[in-house]
């Protein structure tokens, strides 16, 4: 009875997962084992591992995996370490910081193809765009004004200065929550064994966040593989194919050429890529279970 | 105490700093819809307008219909799927949390998975069978996935907030003779509250916003969403106006902004209590 009653409850829930989410991942397995393009051909053809073969030989998927690991490489980082100086700086007992924390937060919710919005033609374009302003008419450095995103040299870190502005404030609440919860206790003891405050981040703080580490670590991976709004939207891949990365290269696959086996080939890659990675993760910041 | 005073104005230095960086686009934007034409193209070009007018918001109501359409297609599929997010996972997570009953690990391993799998994995079958039951272009073509990709994580939430309610109110409850139906819906679910609104706010953020599904699978214009149509207009306005871009990003924007700053202690509270529990 209780068993069956449960099971009333799941179904309307489980049957959408299963529609929408368990059987696509079954289906785009197939398809990646498949040669199928969704305009001309009637069915996928099943060739093994042919399509896996075909993508990590081609020319502009190494393009857009080294791009990927370009962005990867140095937001990662950014994120970690600039996240945990924002949470320390939220976990300060100053007047107004709630005000901060909204603001941090706030590019949070905002979506990632309005950001592209907001960066590309209100920030970064060249002529009436606002950082070009205060660079040339505000801070006297006229030489530095530059089209950003049209410079094969700047067009990635300016990707991922906003995909940082972006992620920070998640990944900093993330810290914030592991920061409140270290009992104010260890640092008193710390405190009577002499430690300075450097030495209390070191040796009280750092050690205690292993959990947030390890939530935040995941997460920074996931945003890291996972780069498809910034450059579909600011700079289509461009200039040079300088910012083509792994899921736009699967999505001009899927939805440009309707190579569906070569694009699910290239998702499960993705895939792959973020399990490692996360599988990596939990490894580094595993904890000492007695 | 002089090293106190210089720490502290330091520290809060600091903290306008942080702030301003965050908030410094949302600013700019702002400022730019209520400028004048002549005064945005004004050389050099000036931070704050000078005199505030709201043409720029009158030129979008008025004449960019696209607009209007995006924003109550953005609108009625949000609040479909928002709604049956929260129906399907608090009766789902009420299974969960309360019945006796195996497959909470499977569900918490099922999150995971679903957190970590690109989209796009899903996405691609999505499209083939979307295609063949006509659904594209339709807005329940994309309520259909928006629900259920936010369901795991709703189901999470609601789990563990069904589960931290004492058992006893549902007992007695039951001893009156309410059926479980009448429990969940009269005893518990008012209880459940902040866990409800906690899941409504996520998923409304990820619906809103939500891109790449939009992009593949509404391909007339009368089907885009608000993230899908307004890089449309970004390559319009481009060329002939950034005002108008200024105004219809704010207005983008307005709706879930209202509702992150009502809803936010949930939000937060939310985040910050699942990094715990995590």
């Amino acid at each position: 009875m209780e068993e069956l009653s449960a099971y009333a409850f799941l179904l309307p829930a489980l049957l959408l997962i299963l529609a929408f989410m368990i059987y696509p991942m079954g289906d785009s397995f197939y398809l990646s084992f498949t040669k199928y393009n969704f305009v001309y051909d009637k069915a996928p053809h099943f060739v093994g591992l042919q399509t896996y073969l075909a993508v990590l030989q081609d020319g502009p998927f190494i393009t857009a995996l080294k791009n990927t690991a370009y962005f990867a490489v140095i937001f990662f980082p950014f994120l970690i370490i600039l996240s945990l100086g924002v949470a320390l700086l939220l976990n300060l007992p100053l007047h107004g910081i709630t005000f901060v924390r909204t603001s941090v937060f706030l590019p949070v919710i905002v979506s990632l193809a309005l950001t592209g919005v907001i960066f590309q033609g209100m920030i970064l374009s060249g002529k009436f765009g606002l950082l070009n302003h205060i660079l040339g008419n505000v801070l006297g450095l006229k030489s530095w004004t530059h089209n950003w995103l049209a410079d094969t040299r700047t067009a990635m870190p300016a990707i991922i200065a906003i995909s940082l502005w972006k992620y920070i404030g998640f990944e900093a609440l993330i810290f914030l929550a592991g920061l409140q919860a270290i009992p104010e206790t260890l640092y008193d003891a710390a405190k009577i064994d002499g430690a300075d405050s450097w030495q209390q981040l070191i040796h009280v703080t750092l050690p205690n966040l292993r959990e947030s580490f390890a939530l935040v670590g995941i997460w920074g991976i996931i945003q890291s593989v996972k780069v498809f709004e910034q450059p579909f939207i600011m700079t289509q891949g461009g200039p040079a194919n300088s910012t083509l990365t792994l899921y736009y290269y699967t999505w001009i696959n899927a939805f440009d050429f309707f190579k569906m086996g070569a694009a699910s080939a290239s998702a499960y890659l993705i895939a792959f890529l973020i399990m490692i990675f996360s599988l990596l993760n939990m490894y580094l910041t595993r904890g000492e279970r007695v | 105490m002089l090293f106190k005073w210089t720490s502290r104005i330091i520290l809060y230095g600091a903290a306008a700093l942080v702030s301003l960086a965050f908030l410094a686009p949302f600013i700019w934007v702002l400022f730019v819809s209520f400028k004048s034409n002549a005064e945005i193209f004004q050389v050099p070009i000036t931070i704050f307008p000078h005199h505030i007018v709201l043409d720029q918001y009158d030129h979008v109501m008025r004449q960019m219909s696209e607009f209007a359409i995006y924003f109550l297609n953005s609108t009625i599929v949000s609040v479909v799927s928002l709604g049956a997010v929260l129906l399907l996972s608090s009766l789902a997570g009420y299974a969960f949390g309360t019945m006796a009953f195996r497959g909470n690990k499977f569900m918490l391993g099922l999150v995971l998975v679903v957190l970590t799998i690109p989209y796009a994995v899903y996405l691609i079958p999505v499209f083939i069978l979307e295609n063949h039951l006509n659904l594209v272009d339709t807005r329940l073509g994309l309520i259909l996935p928006y629900t259920a990709l936010n369901l795991p994580l709703a189901i999470f939430i609601m789990r563990g907030t069904f589960r931290n309610i004492p058992h006893e109110l549902e007992d007695a409850a039951q001893i009156d003779g309410a059926s479980r139906l009448g429990t969940w819906y009269r005893v518990m679910l008012p209880i459940a509250a902040p866990g409800v609104a906690a899941t409504g706010i996520f998923t409304y953020v990820m619906v809103w916003s939500e891109f790449m599904f939009s992009r593949a699978l509404m391909l007339s214009k009368d089907a885009y969403t608000l993230p899908v149509g307004i890089t449309f207009l970004q390559s319009e306005a481009q060329s002939w106006n950034f005002g108008v871009l200024a105004a219809a990003i704010v207005l983008t924007l307005l709706p879930v902004l209202i509702v992150f700053l009502l809803l936010q202690r949930f939000l937060v509270k939310g985040i910050m209590e699942g990094a715990l529990k995590g």
